[in-house]
């Protein structure tokens, strides 16, 4: 019995290694076929993306129809020594149209030149998308946001970070081995809006002037926060925070805060519209802080607590409720990327490969925590070396005044194609 | 230098007796010195992914990497060159704090080590880890192996645990060739003892003084159908400031 047991414990693993030699051989034969040659860089990415699709109207229960055909540039050389150029531009036909544009919807995203003036000193001037902020679902540190989404063609929040147009701006940027300091300057360029399809539309981005400092020390790898102090015309000075921490392998927690004294968002809404309002300006914090988890098969889940202290709480958004207040204030927080309340929470995951090879899958759940309404989003991307095909399904839920209940589609359906050329 | 200490540890080996053999710890930093220059440098790498027979992705990355004069470790920056849809996307490495910038969105975004690059390359086998940094060799015992061109090469089999948090295997066996410090293949475990994957580094040329492995075959612990290949080729001995290597510079990294 000891000599089996012991011809055993011999042969078994005399086998496995035998196995895996040839396992390796066959991997090994495999990769002598590896013919592939290094891709050059390039300074163009350009791709064009057809969508077709639809919505089921709230006020109806109707599919309506809708196609889209888009045209996406990205432009970015060193044409000399110190000197750097990026253009980016994304060019959107809708049929329907999206009312107030006629037809067409074209976005410069960015146009500007970068001079770098020393090794570790950089200026920039042109139209930039300045973006700050650690968090996915909500920045309350990207203060170039307002107005600066022309096109929205998806909600998934990294398509609006994408897809919008930056600020005609001037930027300074110190860097050293211990840091950076940025300072800019966006001026105030122009006051009246254009729906015009190949308008630069100054007065969305640059229509007051703001200036943003901010400094971001490296203490360590691991530890490096931004702060940010942010002034605009009519508004006192804001402050902001972005931090980051490793847990371990799989986890990152984040905390991005903003504050300062301001009105509440109603009160901004009526003096906008030039009605009588109440003078409620005190210190508000905004805040976005979650975690996001990553599993051994590339799934990624992110968890997102929000809180914007300039929105309202339950009773004062009750209140207005199908006032006439209640639609310009709607129309006016779509315009910032702000939510007419205090409280969301926040759900994204992603998969990498799933299931199939080239599959990704993305989810959102958006969900109001003052009104329980609720924004839910579905996405299934399969990539090619030159191509990509997705489908995307949306659901805005809720009671009839409330944030997500109240939007003019119940769902929204696409199919959506795009090819790099 | 790296190649000075190279040439004085293999004449050691063969004028010393016995008794002066090498520590394992020493046939391991040996065999990083032939891998990685020990000075800044720059290098295109090509990352070809196969299952099931089929070839199933292709990427091109630029790597640009340094040591640390702390921790000794590398930093590096990798850049997609290719496929077309990720271009120019940005990942800061340095030790296990990890950063992707996306150019489009302009987003800077934190990664855990787990979130990976490319199939089954993980960010510890795309970026360049100087190995003796992270891992106490424990024993070096001499046998036969094969090598990634089945050639048979006496070698040492140099057992390793981790031996830092910035670790990103529990054990690692690699077989280092006895006369040169040639890695010639290694197998990566989990904590559990189970394999994770295996590489052979093979297709020896010599690049920047002294030869160097210029591919790597990575073949899945669980599915030994899934291979990725990784080719390295432009190697360069090139400036990469400290400015570089920060969140704050992403946004200006432009090499060309």
């Amino acid at each position: 019995m000891k000599r089996l047991l012991l011809c055993i414990a011999l042969v078994i693993p005399a086998r496995w290694v035998l196995a895996q030699e040839d396992s390796d051989l066959q991997a090994l034969q495999l990769a002598d076929q590896f013919s592939a040659q290094p891709a050059a860089p390039s300074n163009w990415r350009a791709f064009i993306e057809g969508s077709v699709g639809g919505a089921v109207l709230r006020s109806t229960d109707t599919f309506q129809a809708e196609q889209r055909a888009s045209l996406d540039v990205r432009y970015d050389d060193t044409f000399a020594p110190g000197w750097r150029a990026v253009f980016s531009d994304r060019l959107d036909a809708y049929n329907p149209a999206q009312k107030p544009f006629e037809t067409a919807i074209n976005t410069i995203r960015e146009s500007y030149l970068s001079w770098q003036a020393q090794t570790d000193l950089l200026f920039d001037l042109g139209r930039i998308n300045e973006r700050n902020g650690v968090a996915l679902g909500y920045n309350p540190t990207d203060y170039f946001k307002n107005n600066a989404v022309r096109s929205a063609v998806s909600v998934d929040p990294n398509s609006l970070k994408e897809n919008r147009q930056g600020s005609v701006m001037l930027r300074a940027q110190k860097l050293s081995d211990n840091g950076s300091v940025t300072l800019l300057y966006s001026p105030r360029l122009e006051q009246t809006p254009s729906y015009a399809d190949f308008n630069p539309d100054l007065a969305a981005t640059n229509s007051n002037n703001r200036w943003l400092l901010s400094y971001s020390p490296k203490f360590s790898n691991e530890f490096n926060p931004k702060l940010l102090i942010f002034k605009a015309d009519q508004m006192p000075t804001q402050f902001g925070l972005n931090l980051t921490n490793l847990v371990n392998d799989a986890m990152v927690v984040y905390l991005e805060w903003s504050g300062g004294r301001q009105l509440s968002q109603l009160a901004q809404a009526e003096q906008l519209l030039a009605m009588p309002y109440q003078n409620d300006e005190a210190f508000r914090n905004r805040i976005s802080t979650g975690l996001t988890y990553t599993t051994e098969n590339k799934l990624s889940l992110t968890a997102e607590l929000e809180y914007n202290g300039a929105g309202l709480d339950q009773q004062p958004w009750n209140a207005i409720a199908g006032s006439p207040l209640y639609g310009r204030y709607r129309y006016w927080l779509q315009d910032i990327q702000e939510s007419p309340t205090k409280r969301t929470g926040f759900v994204y995951a992603s998969w990498q490969d799933a299931g199939i090879n080239h599959l990704d899958l993305s989810a959102m759940e958006r969900v109001d925590l003052v009104d329980s309404s609720r924004l839910s989003w579905l996405e299934a991307r399969y990539h090619l070396a030159h191509a990509e095909f997705a489908l995307q399904w949306q659901r805005n839920s809720g009671s009839r005044f409330s944030e997500f209940g109240a939007t003019a589609q119940t769902q929204i359906w696409a199919l959506v194609g795009r090819f790099y050329f | 230098m790296r190649f000075l200490k190279l040439c004085l540890i293999s004449l050691a080996l063969s004028v010393l007796p016995a008794q002066a053999a090498p520590t394992p710890q020493e046939i391991l930093a040996a065999s990083d010195a032939v891998r990685n220059p020990d000075y800044p440098f720059g290098l295109t790498n090509t990352l070809v992914e196969y299952k099931n027979g089929q070839q199933t992705d292709t990427s091109t990355l630029g790597i640009y990497s340094k040591a640390d004069p702390s921790s000794g470790q590398f930093r590096s920056l990798i850049r997609y060159i290719a496929p077309l849809r990720d271009a120019n996307k940005l990942i800061l490495y340095s030790g296990r704090d990890l950063w992707f910038y996306d150019p489009s969105s302009k987003a800077s975004i934190r990664m855990s080590p787990q979130q990976r690059l490319l199939g089954q390359a993980s960010n510890g086998d795309v970026v360049t880890v100087n190995l003796a940094k992270d891992y106490q060799a424990t024993s070096a015992t001499e046998e036969d192996t094969q090598d990634g061109d089945r050639q048979t090469r006496h070698c040492y089999k140099v057992a390793m645990q981790a031996g830092t948090a910035d670790a990103t295997y529990h054990h690692i066996d690699m077989w280092i060739e006895v006369s040169t410090f040639h890695p010639v293949k290694a197998r990566f475990y989990a904590d559990s003892s189970k394999l994770l994957k295996s590489a052979y580094y093979r297709k020896y040329e010599k690049q920047l003084g002294i030869e160097r492995p210029t591919e790597t075959v990575i073949i899945d612990g669980l599915d030994p159908k899934w291979v990725t290949v990784m080719r390295y080729s432009d190697l360069v001995k090139r400036d990469v400031p400290d400015l570089w290597l920060q969140r704050e510079y992403l946004p200006r990294f432009k090499p060309e």
